[in-house]
């Protein structure tokens, strides 16, 4: 691990709170399900999600399993699959062994193809030992973890089709190349767009819990230090990791906390009405739109250090959870400023 | 499978989808649902939550289909060989998920790979079809259904039995399932043949009702909270409706249908103007669940009126009368005294110069055209002259986007040619290593190997062959099986927009915008990459160059103002110019060019008069055999139509729609029978 390249601290990226708050709300819970990032080229989007590894928090897993199947609640399926795709019996009684490690950031590169995606036939097994083996997709290496897809509105259309069966529940079953065999597939998606490139297809964007439309920075102070930053980056790039490593380090301790929090997180019934009457003011689609905003504003207090839901939290979850939900006219652009479409919506 | 799943019984709302479900699993014989609605209306949740309600059935033990054991006449050729010599055991009803990236084989079953290769025997590997026999086949997005996979299922449904002939085998099994899909209209409709095979449908939407969304919200969150905690709250209830489901089931065959209720489902049918028997016989069948469910061993009226929506919602035709046909009327009797006119010129200029030959026999030709043209055009200047001044003085006007719908169907046929691209109009097979791969073949050309197929071609033969390379399976040249891949390629549509004066009179470019937004709604489903030309004052402009942004197109259409002249000759070649350009950057490509106008051009690029230079240009631009042209003709279909456009798609070579016949309306022949 130390000899790969450093990359460039999450903290250390001036600007883009709310990219930033949006994949840190994420990282506490997982259950938002992802991020779409709008944005034009060279806006930090892809140096915001690589960076991520910095601060991901740690998970248990069991050794040198293709799944990341969690010890604690499914390890009754990884004796299945150790069974069922690789003939290993083994019993509860004689201990697994396991090991931690941070949650991962698995890239679907645009090009990639239909089987590396869903899993395919273990060519290398059925040569030597005539036997059909699974050798597990993305989807697998991705489970429990963030799925970062660069350019996703140019991403092929039958693969964009997995995404959207195993994001819906989960799970991913491939039934293809005299292969039959499901695990389970639960990922953040982080994807990365240029509007200008075309259009999400509505299906997959609504699978993504959160919504951010990124700008370059206007404010010439920051643009320098933008260049200053990156600069200092690249002739040293150790010691400026090593500069960034204690804001790192809060961040992350910052949260473990919230994730500890969330559960203790309380909402009142007033507040979840706001929540309601947002979404049907603005016209959603479905009850996705509910279901999420009311997990990003109990995640944003328990960033924020508080067990009860407030107003201001639904305000800015409603920020970052509706713009690419409302329901638009045929082929309109995906506004910006929600307190607008609000306002309309108040005026109809 | 990978437990909690979200309790049925936790579901708010969504009556009707639920009913639809139970009449499913009441009475198989219902046919199926299919669930349209937008996303995030519980529509797979439900389904899946569907799976732990559902009884046990009585099977043959060890039977991959499920083969009921009393029915020997519905029995899979083994099944059917050892009766009555069969042990019976009990089996839930499962939820068979097809994927969409699913492979023909798996669908359909084949060769058991690891019994060939250490046995050296063919013995059938069930396909997905075998496991939903008896059970429920469950297609999410069934709307992106790979057509060739589509045409398995409907074969299936059709016979309830699927035959496995390949590899070697021949086997045949029952395949009787209950279909079950859902689907984002959004995305595109289902083919017409599948639609019909779902019994029900349901539409689903959101709640509105602030409460039951609160409710919602806080059952959803609290079952992500402490899923096992939620399981045990919700337990009894789904035990209750688990056993009503059995009770119903046992009662079902008592159910009887009284006669005169018959004839009152048949009545409502035709009322619908429903096409085939099919409704009738799915509503017969919900009714009675419908019965069986309320423990009732009669159908009422009141089964029916409850489930007769769920039938009818997609079958029903719309009973609105087909467009008026008048304007096809005066446009033929306009051309059949053009006819014997153009016959007399014809024989004048044929006799005038008897003795050139070919060549001037191409000219006077060409000539004829562009006099009865000019004709046309005096005939139209004359008309026209008092709504031209009033063209040039009008200022530029901004018209809204009309009603938008869904439009007929535009593609090119399918070909032998191999080409690159992504999109979902036109099916084409592809020669990269991309795409749905949807058979594989004998051959070895593109190196494109399907290795389930030749793995599964070599496996019988692994005995024989002799083995000292420490590897399990020997491939020989005669093994090597390819991949065929298929994939549908977006077309480059170009829009050529006539946004001259004469198209702002009575709303027809409200009408026309509409149309194009239609259309561009077509292309966004089917991944197009569109352009963008409009034409007026005296120049073409071109408004989007070639992208893959429909929306950028749709912001453009909506903020084109219109007025002035018509240039429609410059649009003509502004059109051509980037078609060729197009072609030279892809040449595989086949453009699909769709002219809006009503035909008066005006302004002429050259010496000649507009319109005949217009008819000119098109002629020329018909020769490119790799184009396939529209011309939406936005003429008001008047008392006085002049045709214009309607020529100029004659001499494209073009298809020829009138507006209102943009719209996709596979009924109107049915309406036309039963009217």
């Amino acid at each position: 691990m130390k000899d790969r390249q450093r990359i460039y601290p999450f903290t250390a990226i001036v600007g883009q709170e709310k990219m930033k708050l949006a994949l840190i709300l994420n990282i506490i819970n997982p259950t938002l399900s992802g991020v779409l990032i709008r944005g034009e080229k060279g806006t930090a989007k892809s140096t915001a999600v690589r960076a991520l590894a910095d601060i991901l928090p740690e998970i248990e897993v069991f050794e040198n399993d293709p799944f990341q199947l969690s010890p604690a609640n499914e390890s009754e399926v990884y004796l299945e699959f150790m069974r069922a795709a690789y003939g290993k019996e083994i019993s509860l009684q004689e201990p697994v062994k396991k090991m931690k490690r941070k949650v991962r950031v698995v890239e679907l590169p645009v090009g990639a193809t239909e089987d590396r995606v869903a899993g395919t036939m273990d060519l290398e097994h059925a040569l030597q030992k005539g036997e059909k083996r699974i050798e597990p997709g993305i989807l697998a290496t991705a489970h429990r973890g963030i799925l970062y897809v660069d350019e996703v509105n140019l991403l092929d259309d039958h693969v964009v089709d997995i995404l959207l069966d195993s994001a819906a529940m989960g799970v991913n079953t491939i039934e293809r190349e005299g292969l039959s065999f499901s695990h389970p597939a639960r990922f953040t998606l982080v994807g990365t767009m240029n509007p200008e490139e075309g259009e999400l297809r509505p299906q997959l964007l609504d699978r993504f819990g959160l919504c951010v439309i990124i700008e370059g920075i206007q404010d010439p102070e920051d643009r320098v230090t933008i260049m200053e930053r990156r600069h200092a980056f690249d002739m040293d790039p150790d010691g400026f990791c090593v500069h960034w490593e204690t804001a790192s380090k809060e961040l992350a301790e910052k949260i473990d906390q919230a994730a500890f929090l969330y559960p203790e997180v309380t909402i009142e019934r007033p507040l979840l009405f706001e929540i309601a009457s947002y979404c049907l003011n603005v016209g959603v689609d479905g009850h996705r739109g509910d279901i999420i905003m009311l997990k990003t504003a109990k995640t944003l207090a328990a960033y924020h250090g508080r067990q009860e839901v407030d107003s201001q939290d639904i305000e800015t979850a409603a920020g970052l959870v509706l713009p690419h939900r409302v329901r638009r006219q045929p082929l309109q652009t995906i506004g910006n400023d929600v307190q607008s479409m609000l306002e309309k919506g108040f005026g109809q | 499978m990978f437990k909690k799943v979200y309790p049925y019984s936790a579901i708010v709302g969504q009556e009707e989808l639920k009913l639809a479900l139970l009449l499913n699993t009441v009475n198989p014989k219902t046919g199926g649902v299919l669930i349209r609605g937008e996303k995030g209306t519980a529509k797979s949740t439900t389904v899946r939550a569907l799976a732990a309600l559902l009884p046990e059935i009585k099977v043959v033990a060890g039977c991959p289909c499920a083969c009921d054991p009393d029915d020997e006449s519905r029995m899979c050729d083994k099944c059917r060989k050892n009766f009555p010599d069969h042990q019976v055991c009990l089996q839930r009803i499962r939820v068979v998920t097809l994927p969409l990236n699913a492979t023909e084989d798996r669908v359909i079953g084949g060769i058991d790979f690891n019994l060939a290769v250490k046995q050296g025997v063919r013995f059938v590997y069930p396909g997905l079809l075998a496991e939903a026999n008896r059970s429920i086949l469950y297609v999410d997005e069934v709307n992106l259904l790979d057509d060739h996979i589509v045409d398995i299922i409907l074969d299936a449904a059709a016979s309830g039995e699927n035959h496995i002939e390949r590899e070697g085998i021949s086997f045949r099994h029952p395949a009787a399932f209950i279909l079950v899909g859902t689907m984002n209209p959004e995305e595109g409709e289902l083919r017409p043949q599948l639609l019909d095979r779902f019994g029900l449908c349901v539409e689903v939407v959101a709640e509105t009702d602030m409460d039951q969304r609160i409710e919602l919200m806080e059952r959803r969150e609290a079952f992500d909270l402490h899923p096992d905690k939620f399981l045990r709250c919700f337990e009894q209830e789904n035990a209750r409706e688990a056993e009503r489901i059995t009770a119903a089931r046992e009662q079902m065959n008592a159910v009887r249908m009284p006669r005169h209720l018959r004839s009152f489902i048949s009545e409502l049918c035709t009322k619908n103007l429903v096409a085939g028997h099919r409704a009738d016989l799915v509503m017969e069948q919900a009714a009675r669940a419908m019965a069986a469910l309320n423990q009732r061993l009669e159908v009422t009226t009141d089964d029916i009126g409850k489930v007769a929506h769920l039938v009818l919602v997609h079958r029903r035709r719309d009973a609105s009368p087909p467009p008026p046909p008048e304007p096809d009327k005066t446009e033929e009797e306009e051309q059949q005294p053009q006819g014997p006119e153009e016959k007399q010129q014809d024989q004048q200029t044929d006799t005038e110069k008897p003795t050139d030959g070919q060549d001037t026999d191409m000219e006077t030709g060409a000539e004829e055209k562009t006099q009865s043209s000019g004709g046309h055009e005096q005939h139209a200047n004359k008309d026209n002259r008092a709504e031209r001044s009033k063209e040039t003085d009008s200022p530029e006007q901004i018209f809204e986007v009309g009603a938008t719908f869904a439009v007929q169907k535009i593609a090119f046929p399918k070909d032998r040619l191999y080409r690159r691209g992504s999109g979902r109009r036109s099916s084409t097979k592809v020669s990269q290593k991309q795409g749905r791969y949807i058979k594989s073949i004998p051959q070895n050309k593109t190196g494109d190997i399907a290795l389930d197929a030749t793995l599964r071609a070599a496996a019988p033969y692994q005995l024989k062959r002799k083995n000292d390379q420490g590897l399990a399976i020997i491939l020989r040249k005669e093994d090597i099986r390819e991949k065929i891949r298929e994939k549908r390629i977006g077309n480059f549509l170009l829009f050529v927009v006539d946004a001259s004066g004469s198209m702002g009179a009575r709303g027809r470019m409200a009408a026309s915008k509409g149309a194009i937004m239609s259309l561009l709604l077509d292309a966004y489903q089917k991944r197009d990459r569109t352009a963008m030309i409009s034409f007026r004052k005296d120049k073409a402009v071109i408004n989007l160059p070639p992208t893959a942004s429909v929306e950028l197109a749709g912001k453009l259409l909506a903020e084109m103002p219109v007025g002035g002249r018509t240039p429609l000759s410059a649009g003509l070649a502004a059109a051509h110019e980037q078609v060729r350009n197009y072609l030279l950057r892809d040449p595989a490509a086949r453009p699909i060019v769709i002219i809006i106008t009503d035909g008066k051009s005006n302004v002429a690029m050259g010496d000649q008069k507009p319109m005949e230079e217009a008819f000119t240009f098109a002629s020329k631009m018909a020769a490119d055999q790799r184009v396939l042209f529209i011309v939406v003709d936005t003429e008001d279909p008047g008392l006085v139509t002049f045709g214009l456009a309607a020529r100029l798609a004659g001499l494209l070579n073009a298809r020829y729609f009138r507006i209102e016949e943009l719209k996709a309306d596979q009924l109107v022949n049915i309406i036309k029978e039963t009217g």
